[in-house]
């Protein structure tokens, strides 16, 4: 457990940082076990979602 | 079988409606997706901490209509006072029902500090954050301070980094 609350970074045409205190919980409502930050997919390309893949350098997301 | 569907979401017991006088806005939570753009766009009016939720003295009512229509799920419709039928200005007479009013994330929310922020991953859709947390953006400069909101995951909204609604007419899918 971090000390800080939830932090989100948003990278320039790139992922979702998440760092801090945070509990993820998948698509099927599974609380999914994570240590230390992660980066989440924001492009919707990623071979691994919900986590960034680095696909996002392919498709040339810029959001 | 749509008109079933129709007559439920009507009859809903959790569906309410608030009035500045010249309109009525619906709110219908079954319908909700938490694409969070009410309150994003408008929090004077659409306050999911507080009760009632809906002040519709918080803004003009052009202002209040702009909204309500960017509502990607029509969880959020309004109409004309004048427009209204019998059985809805009869609620409308009425105050709303603070106690068991449903927000759009069915919050309570808590003063607490450090209160572990819950992520959630929807399937073929966005990532909805609700807790106390901070978003930074590529810059490293502070956004915003917020307890709810919807990422994108789509890669296709109007509205980033948060979550429009447009995952549906892309057909976002997971796998």
């Amino acid at each position: 457990m971090s000390d800080h609350n939830a932090e989100f970074k948003i990278f320039q045409g790139g992922p979702l940082k998440v760092t801090g205190n945070f509990q993820i919980v998948d698509t099927r409502g599974k609380e999914i076990e994570i240590k230390g930050p992660v980066y989440l997919c924001r492009c919707g390309g990623s071979g691994n979602k919900p986590f960034c893949d680095g696909t996002h350098r392919t498709r040339k997301f810029s959001g | 079988m749509l008109k079933n569907l129709a007559i439920f979401f009507m009859n809903d017991p959790r569906n309410r409606q608030y009035t500045n006088g010249e309109i009525t806005v619906f709110w219908k939570p079954a319908k909700c997706i938490h694409a969070t753009t009410c309150f994003r766009e408008l929090l004077e009016v659409f306050n999911p901490g507080r009760r009632p939720w809906v002040n519709m003295e918080g803004a003009p009512t052009r202002r209040i209509i702009e909204v309500v229509n960017k509502c990607p799920t029509q969880a959020l419709t309004w109409k004309y006072n004048s427009e209204l039928s019998q059985d809805e200005q009869a609620s409308s007479r009425h105050e709303p029902v603070v106690k068991d009013e449903e927000t759009p994330k069915t919050l309570a929310v808590s003063e607490e500090k450090f209160i572990p922020v819950r992520i959630q991953i929807m399937k073929n859709g966005p990532i909805v954050v609700e807790g106390e947390f901070r978003i930074i953006g590529p810059e490293d400069n502070e956004l915003k301070t917020m307890r709810m909101t919807s990422f994108c995951r789509c890669g296709n909204s109007g509205s980033m980094p948060f979550c429009d609604g447009t995952h549906r007419k892309v057909d976002f899918k997971d796998q």
